[in-house]
């Protein structure tokens, strides 16, 4: 039983972490209709800088915080300004921040080469100690991050239901012009938002770097993980986002104290399959390939 | 139409950019050595004071070309990174002392991605289209394989370096550098067990981490109908008990389930077949739900990230060569490691000392000269039957023997690894031991 | 004579020319890299023509070509590593299993009518990745041991194992792109153009759009099944992380973006192009650029060329024609190294250039030069709509 347990907790201190991974990605393809692949990049590129930070300046990865979200944010939206530029779809977006997503990882790669990674123990104490509660380990790197996941989901949350700009956000989201009729300017709103949800990604990739030694082919590795949650959580639904990410990381987790580690991906992906064919809420009709 | 014209623009720039980028690089020849760092060229000798005193003359003639991938970029790339830096030495060397058969060598090194097809591939266009003179084998065990089997079917000698499935290699030239034995999974284990047992204090119970990955899984298991062993029978075969046994995929990154597991069967030793920084993912994932097993043993770790991992301060590991005596004791041996910390330096790999890898691909440069000059000649089937009669004179690993029966195999040379005070020191055999250093292990912690 | 008579004796002399490549090569004393090489291009002519025939022509997006490929791997590499198989009987089961496996996934896919694009595009996505664990988890398939091809006995007829695969490949891949040729020109193809353009407006005309498209993917999984069998043999040990990465969902992608998704010849020329380029960016050394360039290509394509350079080509032969010839001349001349396929690729990267001039510049040009107006036909009605409305 105490494995369970502990299995559980893991898989909902994990969930934290997807959610906050899946959030960039689930705003900006349900309110901005992009799907921005580019997002993983973002987490990976996060986390080397939060690492190099590290290294040069010795400034703790936690404190690092205060440096790569208006970075990221400011990146978000300038990525945003260049989406209006040349006017994408959706099915244009994938392509786009795929070729994206391959240009960063490869540039992260001839930067910091591909050896592996990781923030010193020093200034890192974060990764190995825990917190004890009835039997079960509370690891602190997890704790913090899932902390964080919740009061971001339940942040943004509240954000885009009982702000003006939320509201913006929301109006833009459904019907362009008629916002624009209302006096919102759906690229301002664009722009905040994209700049919201990347610095979103930065933060996952923050806790990533506290976490775990991190390699430029990490970021493939999140595809299965990422999609299912923002698949099961909804577009653009945060809290939903938020409860997927614990979904995804109980079932997998206990998939593997339960059949061993080996049945976790498959799991994973069956939950992203299931979610795909039964539970697409929230989506445009087909369009075709231009 | 504003929309246009700034579409239009932002493509010409993005274009421009792109020519610019492909233009960078100097693509007129095919025959560029692709190293970047500083001495490219390697067919002057420099000026640099050499230890040697006899042989001083410059190379002179046509370059010999010795083609080669590696992977240097994609997921092995870490350790392709190793392999990179030591051949650069070794070639500056070795034309700084007179080079092979009196010539200049020439390293053409490509990358194969990390994918043993592009390995495939690049030593097919090396052999058949830029017609290099002899070749040296790739890293990371599909390549191998991928390449060796074009290496065979050109008859080309083929030196290569930590390639894990030794069973399957049936080339009559193929010559490993790893002396890891054709039967590690039986001799590898049996050299930890029997140091285990030489504290006096052995393990009563024993856990098992595998990583899903081919060279682990013959470690751990061995070969289903075509070697018995493997570390988990050869494990039950002493007494012990078998606690845990986990295979885990090789792109794992949630480590806490694993280490739930670990800590509910609480092994009085823990074996993690492993690779890169699996050890220390999972070293790190045990502390932060506060547990620690008595005593740790990592099968392939990338060294230095271990180091700096909390926790694993007592694991241990398995190596063919570390700086310290008595592998020091050879002033040779250090002159040319002091060249490769300086070189790993250089190329920004944060684990200067040499240890496996690196000796293991020093071993394989040795083996493809002493072919030549032994042979006299860079006539393949000559240099296959020199090596084979004669061995090889290896600066890290000694004098090695290529055993047709064993599949031109030795013995296993490996010895055991320890983390004590921060640093890897060899504990086992007690011949080869550091100074002052012996096998921390007892099962009560 | 019509069209589809000259189109067919088009593959016929294609295939005669291409088949006697390899005695060519040896009366030449031509390095026999080239056989490698072409016989590389082939594959990858086959993978991405057979990706197209589902998402160029029916428009279903799919990341999937990697479960297909994996499919045909393992269905051979165990069939004949594990058990013993001929490797020739081995290979139709390759295509026949991916096959199979592509119309059980239409069956679920294609039944629910809400499914739009993204998502299908997501599924596929995700089934290689299913594909994937389903590998590493049993050991019947592979089970992280890794499967070995090297030492396959092929039949004596085939020649040495280059020739072999050459002939193989060239089989292959000219049976791929026939077919993709025979379902463009046809009813097929029109209704699968038209489901493209709009589903819900195909479905009221009458055209059995589940069977179509149940079709279309049939061949896309069959074909790449097929292929990926084969190459089974060029990746010697066969292990999961080499077979279901983001190599040739990606490729395949690029390919027949940068060729054209609307016409057959899309990928070919696509697949020409990329594997070119990419051989020679690897053979200077330059495998990290050449990543970041691909990367680039991408974006760049998505933005700039809609129709893909195949159709910009045969709008503007001449220039093509002139420029292609023009520029290997030149290179021919001036060149040092003699490598055929390094002339060949810069004549490619000048023509590809030249081809990325857009339409709207270069009707300008013609138009000032006194030539005809118009950009070729019109693609669709949607086309004209949306390019009016910019």
């Amino acid at each position: 039983m105490d494995l369970i347990s502990q299995g559980v907790v893991s898989g909902v201190l994990f969930g934290g972490l997807y959610a906050l991974m899946s959030l960039g990605l689930s705003l900006s393809w349900g309110a901005l209709k992009i799907i921005n692949l580019a997002h993983f990049s973002f987490i990976l590129l996060s986390a080397y800088i939060v690492y190099q930070l590290s290294v040069s300046y010795q400034i703790d990865p936690l404190l690092a915080m205060v440096v790569v979200v208006p970075i990221f944010f400011v990146i978000g939206a300038l990525m945003q300004m260049f989406f209006h530029a040349v006017d994408v779809d959706e099915f244009k977006s994938l392509i786009i921040t795929f070729g994206i997503f391959i240009i960063l990882q490869s540039l992260i790669q001839t930067v910091w080469s591909a050896d592996f990674r990781r923030i010193g123990i020093e200034l890192n104490p974060y990764a190995t100690q825990s917190i004890s509660f009835g039997g079960v380990a509370f690891p602190v790197s997890q704790l913090i991050a899932f902390v964080a996941a919740v009061l971001i989901a339940v942040g943004m949350s509240l954000l885009l239901s009982r702000t003006y700009f939320g509201k913006a956000v929301r109006a833009v989201a459904q019907d362009r012009s008629m916002a624009r009729a209302y006096g919102v300017d759906p690229r301002r709103v664009a722009v905040i938002l994209s700049g919201l949800a990347t610095s979103f990604s930065a933060l996952a990739g923050l806790f990533v770097a506290v976490g775990q030694s991190i390699f430029p082919g990490l970021a493939v590795g999140w595809f299965g993980i990422v999609f299912s949650v923002v698949i099961l959580g909804g577009l653009g639904n945060t809290l939903g986002t938020l409860t997927a990410g614990v979904v995804v990381g109980v079932a997998a987790n206990t998939a593997s104290v339960t059949w061993g580690p080996l049945s976790a991906p498959l799991v994973t992906f069956l939950i992203l399959i299931a979610a795909l064919l039964f539970r697409p809420e929230g989506l445009l009709t087909r369009r075709s390939v231009a | 139409m504003r929309t246009q014209r700034r579409r239009r623009y932002l493509v010409v720039i993005l274009v421009l950019a792109l020519i610019a980028a492909a233009c960078g690089g100097d693509d007129t020849t095919d025959t560029t050595d692709t190293t970047a760092p500083a001495d490219t060229e390697t067919t002057v000798p420099s000026d640099t004071e050499t230890t040697e005193p006899e042989e001083m003359e410059e190379p002179s003639g046509e370059p010999i070309r010795i083609g080669g991938t590696l992977a240097l970029t994609g997921f092995l790339a870490a350790t392709g990174a190793i392999h990179q830096a030591v051949g650069e030495v070794f070639v500056e060397r070795l034309n700084e002392q007179g080079g092979l058969l009196g010539r200049p060598v020439e390293w053409v090194l490509l990358d194969d991605e990390s994918a043993p097809d592009q390995s495939a591939a690049a030593y097919e266009r090396l052999i058949t289209e830029d017609e290099v003179d002899l070749v040296i084998g790739p890293y990371g065990t599909g390549n191998i394989t991928s390449a060796m089997a074009v290496a065979e079917r050109y008859g080309y000698v083929f030196p290569h370096h930590t390639a894990s499935l030794t069973y399957a290699y049936n080339y009559a030239c193929h010559f490993s550098s790893w002396s890891t034995g054709l039967h590690p999974n039986i001799t590898n284990p049996n050299l930890i067990y029997d140091a285990l047992e030489s504290t006096g204090t052995p393990p009563e119970t024993i856990g098992f981490v595998v990583n899903e990955f081919p060279g682990t899984m013959f470690i751990a298991y061995g070969q289903d109908g075509t070697d018995e062993g493997g570390a988990v029978s050869l494990a039950e075969d002493r007494g012990w008990d078998v606690v845990l046994d986990l295979t885990f995929p090789t792109a794992t990154s949630d480590w806490a389930p694993i280490a739930a597991q670990i800590r509910d069967a609480d092994p009085d030793f823990l074996y993690i077949a492993g690779l890169g920084v699996n050890a220390s993912n999972i070293i790190t994932a045990m502390q932060a739900i506060d547990y620690s097993p008595a005593g740790m043993f990592s099968q392939w770790p990338a060294p230095g990230p271990l180091l700096q991992t909390e926790g694993a301060d007592g694991i241990m590991s398995v190596t063919i060569f570390e700086e310290h005596p008595p592998f020091t004791d050879n002033p040779d041996a250090v002159e040319v490691s002091g060249l490769i910390n300086d070189a790993l330096a250089d190329a920004g790999i944060p684990y200067t000392k040499v240890e496996t890898q690196a000796a293991a691909s020093w071993t394989a440069w040795e083996y493809l000269t002493q072919a030549a000059e032994g042979a006299g000649s860079l006539d393949q089937q000559a240099m296959c039957d020199w090596l084979l009669e004669n061995g090889a004179d290896t600066l890290f690993q000694g004098h090695i023997e290529f055993r047709p029966d064993e599949q031109n195999y030795f013995e296993d040379l490996s010895k055991l690894k320890q983390v004590q005070d921060g640093d890897w020191w060899v504990v086992y055999p007690e011949e080869f031991a550091a100074p002052d250093r012996s096998l921390i292990y007892s099962p009560d912690e | 004579m019509n069209r589809r008579r000259r189109t067919l004796l088009g593959f016929a002399a294609v295939a005669v020319i291409l088949g006697f490549f390899p005695a060519v090569q040896e009366a030449l004393d031509l390095p026999t890299f080239y056989v490698i090489f072409l016989f590389t291009t082939l594959f990858w002519v086959a993978q991405a023509s057979s990706w197209n025939i589902l998402t160029g022509f029916a428009g279903y997006f799919s990341f999937g070509q990697g479960a297909w490929y994996g499919i045909g791997v393992y269905a051979v590499s165990v069939l004949v590593g594990k058990h013993g198989w001929p490797f020739m009987a081995a290979l139709p089961m390759a295509g026949l299993l991916a096959g199979v496996a592509g119309l059980l996934l239409g069956m679920v896919v294609f039944r629910l009518r809400r499914l739009s694009g993204e998502i299908f595009a997501l599924t596929t996505l995700a089934i290689a990745f299913v594909l994937a664990a389903l590998a590493r988890l049993l050991p019947a398939i592979d089970g992280g041991t890794g499967i070995f091809m090297t030492g396959t006995p092929l039949p004596e007829f085939l020649g040495d194992f280059t020739t072999a695969m050459y002939l193989l490949t060239l089989v292959f891949s000219l049976l791929t792109v026939m077919a993709a040729y025979l379902i463009q020109d046809s009813r097929l193809g029109w209704g699968l153009f038209a489901i493209r353009d709009d589903e819900q407006v195909a479905d009221g005309l009458g055209v059995p759009v589940f069977r179509y498209k149940m079709t279309a993917l049939g061949a896309n999984a069959f074909f790449a099944g097929l292929m990926g069998g084969l190459w089974s043999l060029r990746l010697g040990f066969v292990t999961v992380d080499d077979v279901f990465n983001i190599r040739v969902p990606l490729f395949v992608i690029l390919m027949s973006v940068l060729g054209g998704m609307r016409h057959w010849m899309g990928p070919v020329v696509g697949a020409v192009i990329i594997t070119t380029i990419s051989d020679r960016l690897n053979s200077a050394g330059l495998a990290d650029v050449s990543q970041i360039i691909i990367g680039a290509l991408l974006v760049i394509l998505a933005l700039a060329v809609r129709e893909g350079v195949y159709l910009r080509m045969r709008d503007r032969w001449v220039t093509t024609a002139a420029v292609f010839f023009g520029a290997l001349a030149l290179v021919t001349l001036f060149d040092i190294n003699g490598s055929l396929i390094s002339d060949f690729a810069y004549a490619m990267v000048a023509t590809t250039l030249a081809m990325l001039v857009p339409s709207g510049v270069w009707e300008r040009m013609r138009a000032n030069r006194g030539g005809t107006g118009g950009d070729g036909p019109p693609e669709t009605l949607a086309d004209d709509l949306t390019e009016a409305n910019t």
